[in-house]
This record gives C-alpha cells, sequence and structure tokens, in this order.
C-alpha cells in the first residue's frame, strides 16, 4: 500500500480498528448490504417468494393466525408466515431490506450532492448570493420534513415507482444540514493561506473548490451523511407504518411493522421480525457513524493515537488505555461501551 | 331517487366503521354459548348499563338520526310506528308495530298507507301521543336546519319535492293526513309495498310541537320510549338515559327496559373498547359496544380463551363487497373478461386477508345470505372457493387475450378496510396465477369514494360494498342496478351504469307487491338475472363479531342489525 495521506482511508482504517462497536456496526451494515443485494438469491435458497398467499398455514376461523408455533416456523418457512394471507416472512424481510436500505442510501447520497452545492455555492459566491442561498437552506432546514413528506407522497399519482418517489422526496426535504455544513467549513477554509495561494496563482473559483476545497470537506460531509443514514432509514420506515411508503404488495418494515402492530398479542414473532431488524439496522449505522465521527475528528485522532500506542505497548487493550488519556485531553469521549475484556 | 343511493351507502359507510375492527370466533358454536349465557342467567329489572363506543351519537334529533329500523340507542328513547321485531337471527328482520296496532292498511296499488295508535300511549310528562305529533316529526325532517335524515320521504310522499319544513312553511304536507287523534294515513306518488320497513326509522316518532326547540331539541328530547334522556353532552359524546316512568311494557311489546340507567360514553379507541370488555374489570363487566367489533388479531387471541369466547356475539347486517366493473372502459365492455375475472377469483385469500371465515362469509350473490332480502343462492361462474385459473384462461383466450392481460385494480389505501389494500393485493396474486397481471392503484380514502361515485371518473375495475337501509331487496338492487338511479354529476351507485328496461321493469313490478315474502322471492329472482351479466363479482359478506361484559345477560342479536340490542340487554 502506497503511504496514506494525513487523513486517506487508511489513516482512517487504522483508527477505527481500535473501536470494536464501530467495527461491529461496520460488519452488521456489511452484513445487510449483502442481505438486500441478494435477496432473491436467499429467497430461492428458501425456496418461497413474497407475494405467493398460503391458505393452508393460517387457521381462517381464528382471524387467520398462523398454524403452529412462533408464527408459523418451519423447514419450508424459516421465519414463519404473515397472518392472514401466509406470505413468507423471510422472503418479505429480506426484500424490506432492499426497500429500507435502498431508499436511506439514494437519499443520502441526494441529500450530500444537494447540500455540498448549495453549500459550495453559498460559501464562494457574492454576499447577495451567500444570503440567498442561506436563507433558502434555513427554509429546508427548519421545514417540518416528514409532514411535508407525507403531503406529497398522497398527492403523487400511484403509477410514480414508489422507492424512487421515497428516495426522491426525502432526498430533496432534507438537505439543509449539509448546505450548512459545508458553508461554514467553506468560509474558515477561504481564509486559509493555502486556498489564498491557490487563488492568487489564478485559478477559478471553480478549480478552487474542487482542488483545494473538496477534499477538506470529505471528512465532516461523510461524517454527517452517516449520522444521516439511520435517520432516513427511519423516516422510510415511518412513511410506509403510515401507509404511504411503497405500495403492496412490495414488502417493506415499515409497513410490515405496522401491519403487525395490532398482532403483538397474538402472534409477537410477526411484530418482533421487522422491529428487530430495524432497531439492529439503525443501531449499527450509529455506531458505525459514531465510529467514523471519531476517526475523522482531528482532535480525537491525536488521542487515539496515543491510546493505540498505550494499547501495544501494555497489557490492556486500546479502549480501556485510552481512557486516561480521554480525561487529560479534556475532551468528552465518544460514548461507546469501554469493553475492557473485550479484546 | 337521487338521494336514495346516498342513504344506503351511509349505513354501509357506518356498517364498514363498525367492522374495521372486526375478528371473530367460530360462528356456530359460539353463538350457541351467546344462548347459553342468555339463558341460564334470567334476566332482572335494576342497574346501570354501560355501552362503550367508537363514534358519538350525534345528532340525537329524531328528524335528524339516520338509522336502520329505528336504530339502537336513538330506539329507546324514540317509538316509532313500526319497529324490527327484536328477536335473534332471521326473525329479528321481521318489521312488527310500534305505536301503531299494525304494520300498516295499504290501498290496493300500495299508494295510501293508514296506521292507527295503540291506546295509552304517553310521552315522558305524562300527555298523550298523538298522530299530527308523528306528522309534526316528519315535517321536521323536511327542514334544512335539521338535516341528516333518510331522503326516501322527499321521493315517496306526494308533493314533497321541495317542501322547506314546518318552520318556512306551516301549512305542513298535504300528502299526511291526520283525521283523527289516532289514525294517519301516508299519500304516495308511486306504490311502495316496503312502506312498513320505512316506518321504522325515527323520523316517524312522535313529537310534540309544543316542545320543539329546534336544532337544540337534541339535547332534551321529549321521551316516547322507555328511557328519558338526561343529559346529552358534547352533540352525543356522552348520553345518560334513565327509565321513564310514563312508558308502559304493556303498549310495548318489543322493549324489555331492564337496566334502571343506560350510559353510553363513546370517543373510545376500538383497540380499547374491546381490551376493556374482554378484561371486565369494574364497571366494565356491565358494559357492550354497539358499534366495535373484534378485528383479526384479536380474535385470534378471543379464540384462544374460553372464558372469552363465551361472550362474543355473533351478527350479521345484510351487507356484501364485491368487484365492481364499469363497462364503459375497455377491456371491461368485454364480458368474456369479466367472467374470466370471475372464475379467477379467489374467495378464500380474500377473505383471510379480511380476516378470515369467522369474520366473513364467501358470496356467489349480491344479495345477502337472508330469506328476508330474497336470498336465492346461485353461482354463474362456479369456480369452487379457490377460483378457476384454467377455466378464466380459456375464457380470457375466447375474449381474444391468448397471452394474458394486464388491467388495474382501483382500491382503498386504508388499511384493513373492506375496499383496502389487503384484498386488493390478494385479488391481484389470485388473477396473476389466471395470467391476468393487476396493478393497484391505491386512493386516498374520500379521493376513492368520489372517483367511484361519479361516471365521469370512474375507474373500470374497482373494489365496492353495499348495505341497505332495511332488510329487502329493493334498497339493495334498486340504487345499484336501476337505470334510472344512473346520477351524473356524483353519488352514483349503479356502478355498472346498468340501464336495462327488463330490469328497471320489474323493479317497479315489484315495488307494488305489499306481500314482503312474495316480494322477497321476485327480488332473489332478478339478483340471479343480473348477476349472470357479470357486471359485479360478489366476494364475501362480513359477520360482525363483538365482545359484551361478564356480567351481560340476553344477549340479542338480530339479522336486522347484527348487533345486540340494547333494548333487551340486562346486567343483573
Amino acid at each position: 500500500m502506497p503511504p496514506a495521506p494525513p487523513s486517506g482511508a487508511r489513516q482512517i482504517w487504522r483508527r477505527l480498528r481500535g473501536r470494536p462497536a464501530a467495527l461491529t456496526g461496520g460488519v452488521v451494515i456489511v452484513l445487510l448490504v449483502l442481505i438486500a443485494a441478494g435477496a432473491p438469491l436467499l429467497a430461492a435458497i428458501e425456496g418461497q417468494d413474497t407475494t405467493s398467499y398460503h391458505p393452508g398455514l393460517v387457521d381462517s376461523a381464528s382471524g387467520g393466525v398462523p398454524l403452529g408455533h412462533f408464527g408459523g416456523i418451519s423447514g419450508s418457512h424459516w421465519l414463519g408466515v404473515e397472518p392472514g394471507t401466509g406470505r413468507d416472512l423471510f422472503a418479505r424481510l429480506v426484500y424490506g431490506a432492499r426497500v429500507s436500505l435502498g431508499v436511506a442510501i439514494g437519499a443520502t447520497i441526494l441529500q450530500v450532492l444537494i447540500g455540498v452545492a448549495f453549500g459550495l455555492a453559498a460559501g464562494l459566491g457574492s454576499r447577495w448570493v451567500d444570503s440567498l442561498l442561506s436563507r433558502v437552506t434555513d427554509v429546508f432546514v427548519v421545514m417540518p420534513a416528514l409532514i411535508l413528506a407525507i403531503a406529497l407522497l398522497a398527492v403523487v399519482p400511484g403509477s410514480f415507482p414508489r422507492p424512487v418517489l421515497l428516495t426522491l422526496v426525502l432526498g430533496f426535504l432534507a438537505w439543509g444540514g449539509f448546505a450548512k455544513i459545508v458553508r461554514a467549513q467553506v468560509l474558515t477554509q477561504k481564509s486559509l493561506d493555502y486556498v489564498a495561494a491557490s487563488r492568487l496563482a489564478g485559478s477559478s473559483p471553480w478549480r478552487t473548490a474542487r482542488r483545494e476545497l473538496l477534499p477538506a470537506l470529505v471528512a465532516p460531509v461523510l461524517t454527517y451523511a452517516a449520522i444521516t443514514l439511520p435517520t432516513n432509514i427511519v423516516s422510510e420506515a415511518g412513511l410506509s407504518f403510515l401507509g404511504i411508503g411503497v405500495t403492496p404488495p412490495t414488502p417493506s418494515w415499515g409497513q410490515m411493522l405496522s401491519s403487525a402492530t395490532t398482532w403483538y398479542q397474538a402472534d409477537s414473532s410477526y411484530v418482533l421480525l421487522p422491529a428487530v431488524l430495524l432497531f439492529v439496522t439503525v443501531l449499527a449505522f450509529t455506531v458505525f457513524a459514531d465510529g467514523i465521527r471519531t476517526a475523522l475528528d482531528p482532535r480525537a485522532a491525536s488521542r487515539l493515537r496515543v491510546g493505540t500506542r498505550a494499547g501495544r505497548r501494555g497489557a490492556g487493550t486500546a479502549d480501556s488505555a485510552a481512557t486516561p488519556a480521554d480525561a487529560a485531553s479534556g475532551i468528552p469521549g465518544p460514548a461507546d461501551p469501554r469493553g475492557g475484556g473485550a479484546a | 331517487m337521487r338521494h336514495l343511493p346516498v342513504t344506503s351507502r351511509r349505513i354501509g359507510v357506518i356498517a364498514i366503521g363498525l367492522a374495521l375492527a372486526g375478528g371473530a370466533v367460530a360462528c356456530g358454536p359460539k353463538s350457541g354459548s351467546d344462548a347459553k349465557a342468555g339463558a341460564d342467567a334470567t334476566p332482572h329489572q335494576g342497574g346501570t348499563l354501560y355501552v362503550l363506543n367508537n363514534q358519538a351519537q350525534e345528532d340525537f334529533d329524531p328528524a335528524r338520526l339516520y338509522t336502520s329500523g329505528g336504530g339502537n340507542i336513538p330506539s329507546l328513547v324514540y317509538r316509532t310506528l313500526t319497529t324490527r321485531n327484536r328477536a335473534d337471527g332471521a326473525a329479528g328482520t321481521k318489521v312488527v308495530p310500534d305505536l301503531a296496532t299494525d304494520t300498516g292498511e295499504p290501498s290496493k296499488d300500495a299508494t295510501v298507507w293508514t296506521y292507527h295508535l295503540k291506546d295509552g300511549l304517553k310521552y315522558q310528562d305524562g300527555t298523550p301521543i298523538t298522530t299530527a305529533d308523528i306528522k309534526y316529526d316528519i315535517e321536521r325532517s323536511f327542514a334544512p336546519e335539521l338535516s341528516g335524515g333518510a331522503p326516501y320521504l322527499r321521493d315517496w310522499l306526494v308533493g314533497a319535492a321541495d317542501y322547506q319544513g314546518p318552520y318556512k312553511d306551516p301549512k305542513g304536507l298535504s300528502a299526511i293526513e291526520t283525521p283523527d287523534a289516532k289514525t294517519i294515513v301516508f299519500h304516495l306518488n308511486k306504490p311502495e309495498g316496503e312502506f312498513p320497513l320505512l316506518a321504522t326509522q325515527t323520523s316517524f316518532a312522535p313529537v310534540p310541537k309544543a316542545k320543539d326547540t329546534g336544532t337544540k331539541y337534541a339535547e332534551h328530547p321529549v321521551s316516547s320510549g322507555p328511557y328519558e334522556v338526561v343529559s346529552n353532552e358534547n352533540n352525543g359524546e356522552h348520553i345518560v338515559l334513565k327509565r321513564n316512568p310514563n312508558w308502559s311494557a304493556t303498549t310495548d311489546g318489543q322493549r324489555k327496559a331492564y337496566p334502571d340507567t343506560i350510559d353510553v360514553q363513546s370517543g373510545i379507541d376500538q383497540a380499547v373498547i374491546n381490551q376493556r370488555l374482554s378484561a371486565g374489570v369494574g364497571k366494565d363487566a356491565d358494559a357492550v359496544t354497539t358499534d366495535t367489533n373484534l378485528g383479526p388479531a384479536e380474535l385470534a387471541k378471543v379464540s384462544g380463551d374460553k372464558s372469552l369466547a363465551g361472550r362474543v356475539g355473533t351478527g350479521h347486517f345484510g351487507y356484501t363487497d364485491y368487484i365492481a366493473f364499469n363497462p364503459k372502459v375497455k377491456p371491461f365492455d368485454n364480458i368474456k373478461v369479466r367472467e374470466a375475472i370471475a372464475y379467477a377469483v379467489n374467495r378464500t385469500t380474500v377473505i383471510n386477508a379480511q380476516g378470515g371465515s369467522s369474520l366473513n362469509e364467501a358470496a356467489t350473490t349480491f344479495l345477502p345470505q337472508q330469506a328476508a332480502f330474497g336470498y336465492t343462492p346461485y353461482d354463474p361462474f362456479p369456480a369452487g372457493a379457490d377460483g378457476n385459473p384454467a377455466k378464466a384462461k380459456e375464457l380470457l383466450k375466447e375474449a381474444g387475450y391468448p397471452n394474458g392481460l394486464t388491467v388495474t385494480l382501483t382500491h382503498d389505501v386504508t388499511k384493513g378496510d373492506e375496499q383496502g389494500p389487503e384484498v386488493a393485493t390478494a385479488l391481484q396474486e389470485a388473477l396473476k396465477v389466471a395470467g391476468i397481471t393487476v396493478k393497484l392503484d391505491g386512493q386516498e380514502h374520500n379521493a376513492y369514494s368520489d372517483k367511484i361515485h361519479n361516471v365521469q371518473s370512474e375507474p373500470g375495475f374497482f373494489l365496492a360494498g353495499w348495505g341497505a337501509d332495511w332488510p329487502s331487496g329493493g334498497p339493495f338492487l334498486g340504487p345499484i342496478f336501476d337505470g334510472r338511479q344512473i346520477v351524473k354529476g356524483g353519488d352514483n351507485f349503479n356502478n355498472a351504469q346498468l340501464d336495462d328496461p327488463s330490469v328497471n321493469n320489474e323493479i317497479d313490478a315489484i315495488n307494488k307487491i305489499t306481500d314482503l315474502k312474495a316480494a322477497a322471492v321476485r327480488w332473489g329472482a332478478l339478483d340471479k338475472k343480473i348477476g349472470e351479466q357479470a357486471v359485479t363479482v360478489p366476494l364475501y359478506h362480513p359477520v360482525y363479531k363483538r365482545l359484551y361484559g361478564k356480567d351481560i345477560r340476553n344477549v340479542v342479536i338480530s339479522d336486522w342489525t347484527g348487533v345486540l340490542d340494547v333494548s333487551q340487554v340486562a346486567v343483573k
């Protein structure tokens, strides 16, 4: 591997490696992405699909509760079946991951693109451009995005592909935070010598932005994106829960959770499956985002290096050794579990 | 007849609201345990009955109430010329005299109906009830400020079309004569053999003119029934009734009136109502609900608990959920396509999606499965419970679609609704097997209702449901299949826009029949004849399952309302 630049991927990786919680989150995310990507394969291995009804697997006279234990778990239906319809829950859950992750990732990318464009333009533009764009950004920041999303989703005709629409609505409504961060960063960097030098050397604003500013934006934007992504997952689930997300028969976790709410007493596994998956996904992304944030934080970085070295030197783990360093630096440490004996 | 469909539909909407929470226990054995609960505990007078409801009893004015058979709570306060028979099952679909001595004497062609009042009828203040007071309430129901009641009388009474009520027009309706205090004569502009069924509605209750307070009458109405209103808070949200000392069981063979007090509390979440009734803590042991069914999941829970299963009342309100076609939209103009869909439908999965076989019964006839409606079993497209996709494919081929077909099914997006996504998705899956690709077009509840009831925007293939204002074939088939009831501007319920002279003529001919049994046979035959045209595909008839409190006795559920009759219930 070539020597990495100070804030390069290798360094991030080195810093992340010392944080088991963030690593676990990362592993879970990779697994979830694999599940989503491999949904058709997984369903094929199980031998089921998401839409086939199995009337024989539910007790029609008792409201359609699945026959058998734990929601009808069996060799051919690994996680049981849906009450009423008898549709396979494993297939619906793995396909549901596609909607949850796809919409959330798509919306986050959209938010980053719009936010960076607005932030850069505001930070580099004239005072007039800056105040105009900043006001527009303010509007999007204070806007109750979820309520507006509900309104938008309710009026768009059903023929428009729903996952795409969800991505667009979430992406176009909630980019304000990115724009603010980018603008602030640009304003700080703009006055630094290296940027001034580039400008004096005759670079166009566009070239300055691309060559000098964008690399400096990677860390804050990446951190904010990692924090925003789980929010988008929850938003998608919320909208689907309200019945205005993806349309049937496309499965989605939020939609499953919504159908399952009345069943919590009669068929609790039906509620638990989407709920636990959603919880694990959001937790994994949040923990991972926290790890990224710490890894990219220049102040935290110095602490980490101390901690890592201390870990190598002493008998304790990197984490436990990092504790005194945290205390010494006077900066509150990230709230990750300090499992001393984990290593 | 413009309004007629609206009214019937509104009853339907109420029924849906009730059915939303619906869940169930196995039909046969459970109704047996209901009977047991009523039989081995003799009902006694006294105590307080609590009614836990979701919807408020709004506009508690006899002129404004829109009821089927006089309503449940309203019927405790308002007696009417005729009323529904308070008996279990099919016997409860009969119309019986209430204030009147009989169900009405028709003229030869059923255009003039005469009623005589019983002796000794009194209001809560002891003053006598007269026929002039009944006429006065009917006139009040025409007043714009007291809107909400059923529109039939405006269509049926001679010269009543533009009447604006007694406040603006004190001369009154000349179509109603009261030659003496005990006689009332109605003159109709066409034969209506079902007039006695209409006379069960609360617009046929007496209102003393001297006590009329206009729009405020609902707060302190003058009772003619076994209970009087103590208080009516927030437009029917909380109504308290106590015994009316001037009511006498000797003139009222229908209402039992066991409890001394009845407390009707509304605005409670449906899940909470079912939770409270199943727990039965404290006063909730003496509670019933008149508007909340058990939902599928609640039914699943109740089924597994014997003590709860014995406290479930099962009722059948005449209602049909069906697929509606608009033959003006291609490819549904082709009867072969409609027949193919009729064969492809899998009623088992549709019913499971709506809560299973305890909450729904498969339908192949448009009329509900009750003799009073004229139910005549038939199945023009016999495909069995699970559908016949092979036969459907064959018909598609004949229709010119050998490689299958793509269609759009419009439905309501409201979860759990009878026209909702669960039913639509089940149909989509069943039709897929027959080579028909169904795209779903889910619409918001109100937008959906507007869209399907306007001939301009009506889609070709959608879900609909229908209930009637009284148990008969007339209000069931008329609004849906009578060509003269097609409405251009909206509020159209003739989905197929069927205008078949032979159907229209038969409807007119049956309306002349005053023998309701004979009429029922003709309605049944007409239903079969229309069914063969495949302009609708009947899917299922909902069944109501409702919990009642631990100490409740004498549960009576008629096929007229499908709901436990509050006038029969005892708490001691």
